[in-house]
């Protein structure tokens, strides 16, 4: 356990040094060069990030923004990731559903969740149900594929060897294609999971009255770079959190597997 | 999956999309569930189509003027990203004292997406070319970078020494050995930016534009013309899957012969 402990520290130690580097380099550029002149500099951006903890921005603070996005990507990401991953191995299973729903998933797949938006909004109006439709979307697309790959990438000797031994369908998905199917649905969880946070920021930038994308696009009203780049912070850490989050998960899900992320 | 099970898989997929189409039709056109102030019909959608090629209603631009203007837009920030992505991030995999420095920045921008960066690049470089440009080069750069990076880590130890008993020089080393080894991860990393940026080039017109496709079905939206933006959806997807395809095409071209025990 020393051993583990030791090298976080030194991780830790690492990225501690990474972002003064980065914060001594921006402030340099900030304060002695002409790009100083638009662009602010890393102190007064953290003040003015840490000063909105406590002062509003419309109509609430950073947090509140940031709960706000929250509520809207983790119901619509668990949702879909589920769906999305059932929906893939039942297709890599059994090729009649395959045949039925691969021809449309072709079709819509290559079109970016992003793409979807004015029809959503169109069809959903302005408020939250578009946003949980898009997410949700943007989800599932990244999702199933990896799903479909994962169960499909299932060793054939080791189901040859099941079936022998008298295994039925449902003993043959649990104990052989779902284990090996882990690694990829983790992968493209993540995936998802960077899509939806994405498409998040995307319809709050395009049509929302609050969320980080809110604070970032409403910025250039009154060109508040200090406001946008607040709001990119905060998207910055909480979807590194979210990812972190995930990783985790699968860490204590997935013991007998080490990916390399 | 068995032989004779590849025709009914063929029958059954296409019955499936001719189901989907008809009962499309039937929901608009025939039994008018849906308005056509939400929803198109397949026919119009076919019509509209045609019917852009040649006019400028009701957006202000055909379909081909707004999918050139996207192109541009795109193809200038996707190349950018990855002249300037793939050196860095083999630069970042190869010397180790960059490697520890910049990783844990990088780590924390890759979270972001690119899209957030449009607002402070419109405010910096006003609405037009160059702030879209920059956006989507951001957008690009993340997975360019990242899989250079990749490719470059995963080079052999064993490939590398047997270079250094030839008396093989750093930069021979990198050029010679690790670079051909991560061939297929650039390669990959290329498609992935390709799609970042071209899904970032749509949502860039969205917010701020005055042409593209992505401007275009913001437009039509406004107007209540479903039609369009469906028209606009699937060229977005069409074009989309096109230049993928390309890049796949100049994959298959450098990476001949390459496999990439993953």
């Amino acid at each position: 356990m020393p051993e583990r402990l030791r090298e976080n520290a030194v991780k830790l130690g690492y990225a501690a040094l990474s972002f003064l580097a980065f914060g001594l380099l921006w402030g340099f550029v900030a304060n002695y060069t002409a790009v100083g002149m638009f662009f602010p500099g890393p102190v007064t951006t953290l003040r003015y990030f840490f000063a909105h903890f406590m002062e509003a921005i419309g109509p609430g603070t950073i947090p509140y923004h940031a709960v706000m996005s929250l509520k809207r990507i983790i119901p619509a990401y668990a949702a879909a990731a589920a769906v999305g991953v059932g929906l893939g191995l039942l297709m890599a299973m059994y090729w009649p559903v395959d045949a039925l729903v691969r021809p449309i998933f072709s079709i819509i797949r290559p079109i970016p969740p992003v793409a979807w938006i004015p029809l959503a909004i169109l069809w959903f109006g302005i408020n939250d149900e578009s946003k949980y439709f898009l997410i949700a979307l943007a989800t599932f697309l990244s999702v199933l594929q990896n799903a479909y790959d994962g169960a499909k990438a299932a060793d054939q000797q080791l189901i040859g060897v099941a079936r022998m031994l008298g295994a039925n369908d449902r003993r043959l998905f649990t104990t052989v294609v779902l284990p090996g199917a882990v690694p990829y649905i983790f992968a493209g969880l993540q995936l998802g999971l960077n899509a939806a946070w994405g498409q998040v920021v995307a319809s709050e930038m395009i049509r929302s009255i609050d969320g980080l994308g809110w604070i970032i696009i409403r910025g250039t009203d009154s060109n508040n770079i200090l406001q946008e780049l607040a709001g990119i912070v905060m998207i910055g850490a909480l979807g590194y959190a979210l990812a972190a989050a995930l990783r985790f998960a699968e860490s204590r899900l997935v013991r007998w597997n080490k990916r390399g992320t | 999956m068995k032989k004779d099970h590849r025709k009914q898989y063929i029958l059954l997929s296409f019955l499936s999309l001719l189901l989907f189409f008809l009962v499309w039709e039937l929901a608009t056109d025939v039994l008018h569930i849906f308005s056509s102030l939400t929803l198109a019909s397949p026919v119009e959608v076919v019509k509209t189509f045609f019917y852009k090629l040649s006019h400028k209603a009701p957006d202000g631009g055909t379909i081909q003027a707004h999918m050139w203007a996207s192109l541009k837009v795109a193809l200038s920030g996707y190349l950018l990203a990855l002249a300037i992505g793939i050196p860095l991030g083999i630069f970042m995999a190869w010397f180790r004292p960059v490697d520890l420095l910049a990783r844990p920045v990088f780590d924390f921008v890759k979270a972001i997406p690119g899209l957030a960066w449009a607002p402070m690049m419109i405010v910096l470089l006003g609405i037009g070319f160059a702030s879209k440009a920059v956006t989507i080069f951001i957008a690009g750069m993340v997975p360019c970078v990242l899989n250079a990076y990749s490719g470059i880590k995963q080079t052999k130890d064993v490939h590398l020494w047997v270079a250094r008993t030839f008396g093989a020089s750093r930069m021979q080393m990198l050029f010679r050995v690790a670079i051909p080894t991560a061939l297929p991860f650039i390669m990959t990393g290329a498609r992935v930016a390709l799609g970042s940026c071209w899904m970032s080039i749509v949502a860039a017109e969205l917010i701020a534009s005055s042409e593209g496709l992505g401007y275009m079905i913001q437009q039509c939206r406004g107007i209540f013309r479903p039609d369009v933006i469906i028209v606009g959806m699937l060229c977005i997807g069409g074009l989309g899957s096109l230049i993928t395809w390309i890049i796949g095409l100049v994959e298959k071209k450098i990476v001949k012969g390459r496999s990439h025990d993953a």
